[in-house]
This record gives C-alpha cells, structure tokens and sequence, in this order.
C-alpha cells in the first residue's frame, strides 16, 4: 500500500515528466523555425540594405565586364557573404534556401536568399548568405542548458510537492492516526483536527459525531444489561433466601426438600445467567482492572491442581507441559484464572475416561502460546463456528450448562488482547489455543 | 450479639433477620438510610450488614458516620452492584467484608463468624467433631493429636458445613462457597460429591465420620447433637 501523498508527488512527477519529454521532442524543431525566422529576417534586412545601395550608386560598382558579371564578398570568418551576378533568368527569383558553398576549400552550410531583379535591361541574381554553423552549435547548447534546467526544476518541484501535500495531507494523516487500532469507540480521541481545508474539517466532524453516537449506543447498551442485572438480582436474592430458610426448617418432609433443592437450582442458574450477562457487560465496558502482574503459568498449575481431584475421579489424566514460564503484566488474574478455569474444566468435561487434557505452555515467535488440547469427541465445523456466540454452545452433552462459559472465555481473552484459536478432529480432540499478544 | 440489617427490600431483610435469629442474634432493621443513620448515632451494633443501594443514601456514607462516632461495630457490605469500584471504596472505608447478591444465607453466616473471631478476637478458635479438631487459626485438623493431611479446598468445604452444622447444604451453595460465583456456567457437576468423596476417605483413614451425612437428592450435611 502506497501513501496518498506519496501518490499524489508521483502523481505530479510522472505527469511533469510526460510533459518535459514532450517539450524535449518538439524543442529541436522549435529552436531551429525560431532561428531560421531570425536568420531569415536577417537576410531580408541585408536584401534591401544592398537593393538600397544599388540604387543609389549603381550596378556598376560591384559588377564591370572586367569583374566577369560576378561579384562575391564575405567577412573573414565566412559566417555572411553577399554573392551578385548577372544571369538570364526566365523567372523572378525570390526564394530563400539551404545550400552548400565552397569558400576557400571550404564547405560551409548557408542560408541563403536568392533575388532577382533587373538593372539597365539587365538580369542580377543577389545571394545574401549566412553561415548555419553556429546556429547548429547554439542550438545543441540551448538544448544542454535546457535539459539540465528542465531536470532541475522537476527535481525541485517533486520535492517541493512531496512536501507541500504532505502539509496540506497533515490532518487527513491526524484523522487516519486516530482510527488506527481503535478496538472501542469511546478510545477515540474527540478533540478537533487543527485544519483549513475544510473537507477535512467535515470527515473529521463527521466521524467524531459517529464516534460519539456508537459510543453513546454502547453505553446505553452496557448501561441496560448493568441495570436490568442489577433489577434481576434483588428479587433472586429474595427468593433464593425465602427457599434457604425453608429448607434449614426441620418440619417439613424429605419430598417438601427436595423440591426446594430443586426450585433453589433453578433459581441458581438464573442467578448464574444473570452474573454471566452482568460480567460480560462489564468485562466489555471495561469495569474491570488490568493492573496485576503475574505468572500465568502459576495459575495454571493453580487450576490444574483444582481440577485433578475432578479427573482423576473421572479416570482422566492432565497433563502439563512448560517450555518457558510467563509473566504477563497489566492483566486481571481472576479474570485470566477464570478463562483457562473454564477451558480446562470443559476439556476434562468432554474427555471420556482413560482420557488426557494436555495444558502446554509454548513461545512461538515472541508469542507465549497456552493450548489445551483434550482427547474427546471433537467438535464439527458447523459447531465451531458458533463456539464462542452466548447460548448457542453445548459443549458435549451436558444439559445443565448455560452456554455462554466460552462467551465469556472470549470476553475475557478480548479484554486481553488474547488471540483463541480452537483446532478439533472429530471423534479425536479438541485444542483451544491462546495466543498473548507480543508486548504481555 | 446484635445487627443491624439495613436494606431497603423489606422482605429479603426480614429473611435474614430470621436466619439470623435462629441462630441467636439479637437483629435490628432499617429500610432506609436515614432510620439507619439514627439507629447507627443512638445504638451501639456488633455487625451492620449494609445494602450500598439504598434510595435516599450513599450507604458507604454510613460507615464514616459510624466510625466518626467513635464505635468499632464491624461492617458487612451486601449490594447487588457488584462493581469493583464500589467493593474497593468499601474495604477502603474500613468495611469488614463485602457479598455480592444473591448470596446464601449460610455464607453470611459464615462470613459473620470469620469476621466475629477476626475483630473480636474470640479466643475459642477450635471446634470440635467428632473425634476431630478443627483449628481455625492455623486451617488444620487434627485426630487424636494427629494432623490429617487435607487440602485448601476440602478443608474449606469441611469448615463451611461445620460453621452451619445440623444444617443441609445444597451442592449449589458448597460450590459457591469454594469456587464463588464468577463463571460457575457448569455448576452442575460433580465436583462436590468427589471432594466430599476425598475429605470421607482422608478423615476415616483416622476416625469414623458418621457426622458427615449426605442428604439424598439435595446435598451434604453435619449432624451434631
């Protein structure tokens, strides 16, 4: 991907470019129709100067019968001559040409004018020359200077533009910096890009008002899961002790219990849906601290050991592998305990016995890599896909589960910066792998 | 020992009110704030079990007016907003422990005791089952002057059903009680029977436990006389 200002200067260079080499392929012919005019006029000037002269004073001074009808003259370098003759001319001559002229063994590129006029009856041809050479040479200079110049003044102006759109570009630059990474709307910085040009001023208005009008939507939304939370727990907490204090009552009969146990469950797993909603909400609105410092791979072998009375009761070995222990720093360790408690407890959950859950620790590339693989069922594509959605997941056949332990996981992981991939083989295992970003 | 229950849900304060009385508390209630403030200025409380959502007062302003008075009554803060803020502020303000609703009964309970022997140095700190000897200072237990080797969890399993002894505990609340309720998506496993499993088979190596009783279809239980 190439910058817009570096475009915008290549842009200009290619264009001035296509624009020079254009002038660079007309400029010979140019300079030479500019020059051949001057010559020309010269000449013409030199014409009638001598017409001038002859009819003042006569043909007689130039041409005698002695001078042979011919009369020739040029400066000494050779660069003009002035040639008259007398000649039987059918025609009027008045042209002007190019032509060769030996002078003195030497051959010499003219421009020359041929007139014809007529003295006392008689037929003069007047040829007023002048030498080509040195405007061929000028021309070749004119050109050097010209390249040169024109290569020059390119090289500036790229420069110049380069640096001009990078000026004027400045706040679009301010703008893209403040959309860069942004994970959540209300980490946009709304203060105003400093700016002239006004279609800038307008994007940058316009996305700060949608900035803060997604903010604000997110914020009601957490807002309301917070509150309908907080309105759902009250009267769970009424019932939940009316129900307790029923059954710690000695009068009343092992069915009478056990349908109180049972209404408590219920009431447990909609307090545990609620809670699960509720730290969502607030694990997203960001309620929660990230200033621990820790080893993470200490809670794993914290949860780990939590576990293993769990799945050696279940026949089921864990296993743990540690290629290098990790501090991760600014992180919530209850949050990071309660994601890979999840996990591993769900891997030991769909392992069937004589089975084995695999907690590794691996770097790859700078990134610390968590992976729990279990033995079990495996999971299909259409059941990866939704994984980590709340309340399409069933991980394995247990009914009871509310579904949303892996929305949570993800929430957590999220928070974070954790990257989860998950890898299954159907009827062989199932890996979660978390990927901590680099800096952690 | 006395409590003041402030909370401004009438009929969750009166199920506390009469746990608490069952197992011999004297209990004081007030709905609002500002009945809690005067009773707080006027009585001399052991426990406030304080509501933070209380419509017509910062209830962690009554912890400051509490400790302005110059009383030592020991504060429990119960709310449903579970905010980490807010739990943080509380502790700050010298609140004794913190619940977040729902909470069980027996949790209150236990946490009320644990705070009774922490602030109120209650020199008893054994108790006593059976043939064993729960030592609540040093989390051990011992067997005829043996220790039995026991781990973290299982003996706060043990202590949280000998706290509510001669009460059934539901597998829901044990769970909770060992594990709290952040993420307990699967709480319906096993884990509480193999944990009790653990603790049966660790204490009998020892001495019998016909005390520890499961309670078919609803949980666990210990039964003293």
């Amino acid at each position: 991907m190439i910058r817009l200002r570096m475009k915008l200067a290549l842009f200009n260079l290619l264009s001035k470019l296509v624009f020079t080499i254009l002038f660079l392929m007309f400029l010979p012919y140019l300079i030479e129709r500019i020059s051949l005019l001057q010559v020309d006029n010269e000449l013409i000037q030199k014409r009638e100067q001598v017409i001038t002269l002859i009819s003042k004073v006569g043909i007689e001074p130039f041409i005698t019968s002695d001078s042979g009808n011919v009369f020739g003259s040029y400066n000494i370098l050779k660069e003009e001559f002035i040639s008259l003759e007398r000649i039987d001319l059918k025609e009027d001559a008045n042209y002007i040409e190019v032509s060769q002229r030996l002078i003195e063994g030497e051959n010499i590129t003219y421009r020359v004018l041929n007139y014809s006029f007529k003295v006392d009856g008689n037929t003069y041809l007047l040829a007023v020359g002048k030498s080509l050479n040195s405007i061929l040479h000028t021309q070749k200079n004119i050109k050097i200077v010209m390249l040169l110049f024109l290569v020059f003044i390119i090289l500036i102006t790229f420069l110049t533009d380069l640096q001009y759109t990078r000026l004027l570009l400045r706040p679009l630059d301010i703008i893209t910096n403040k959309l860069k990474g942004i994970s959540n709307p209300s980490i946009f910085d709304k203060t105003p890009v400093r700016t002239t040009t006004s279609d800038f001023h307008h994007l940058d208005d316009a996305l700060t008002e949608l900035m803060r009008h997604i903010d604000q939507l997110f914020q009601n939304e957490k807002e309301i899961t917070v509150n309908i939370s907080h309105e759902l727990l009250t009267p769970i907490s009424v019932l939940r002790s009316k129900l307790e204090n029923l059954l710690i009552r000695r009068d009343i009969g092992s069915d009478i219990s056990t349908k109180i146990e049972e209404s408590l469950k219920t009431l447990h797993r909609l307090q545990s849906l609620v809670n699960s909603l509720l730290l969502i909400a607030r694990i997203e609105s960001r309620q929660y601290l990230r200033e621990e410092s820790f080893s993470v791979t200490e809670v794993l072998h914290e949860i780990i050991t939590e576990i293993i009375p769990i799945a050696e009761d279940a026949g089921i070995i864990i296993k743990e592998e540690v290629e290098k222990d990790f501090l991760i720093t600014r992180a919530n360790r209850s949050l990071i305990f309660s994601m890979f408690y999840n996990i591993v407890n769900n891997a030991v959950k769909n392992t069937p016995s004589h089975g084995e859950v695999l907690v590794k620790t691996t770097l790859h590339e700078n990134n610390y890599i968590v992976t729990v693989t279990d033995t079990g069922k495996g999971m299909t594509e259409a059941q990866m896909s939704n994984l980590f959605s709340r309340f399409k997941t069933k991980v394995g056949n247990n009914i009871d589960s509310i579904g949303i332990g892996l929305a949570i996981a993800k929430s957590i992981a999220d928070f974070h910066g954790i990257e989860i991939l998950v890898n299954s083989v159907i009827m062989k295992s199932t890996s979660f792998s978390f990927r901590f970003p680099e800096n952690s | 020992m006395n409590v003041l229950i402030v909370e401004d849900e009438k009929s969750l304060a009166n199920e506390i009110a009469s746990f608490l009385k069952a197992e011999g508390f004297l209990c004081e209630l007030a709905f609002t704030g500002f009945e809690a403030s005067e009773k707080i200025a006027v009585n001399l409380y052991d426990f406030v079990l304080l509501d933070l959502g209380l419509p017509d007062y910062n209830g962690l302003d009554l912890i400051v007016e509490a400790r302005n008075h110059g009383n030592d009554t020991a504060f429990i803060i119960i709310t449903a907003r579970g905010a980490v803020e807010d739990k943080v502020r509380g502790l700050n303000l010298g609140a004794d422990d913190y619940l977040a609703k729902p909470f069980a009964l027996m949790e209150l309970f236990s946490r009320i005791q644990a705070v009774a022997r922490r602030k109120f140095n209650i020199l008893n700190n054994n108790l006593t089952v059976g043939d064993f000897i729960i030592e609540l200072q040093s989390r051990k237990i011992t067997c005829k002057g043996n220790e039995v080797i026991i781990t973290k969890k299982e003996y706060d399993l043990l202590q949280y059903l000998i706290i509510n002894r001669n009460k059934v505990l539901t597998r829901n609340q044990l769970y909770e009680h060992i594990w709290g309720n952040i993420l307990d998506d699967q709480y319906d496993s096993n884990f509480i029977d193999v944990h009790i499993k653990n603790v049966r088979k660790k204490l009998n190596g020892h001495a019998p436990t016909p005390w520890l009783e499961t309670v078919r279809g609803i949980g666990y239980r210990v039964s003293l006389g």
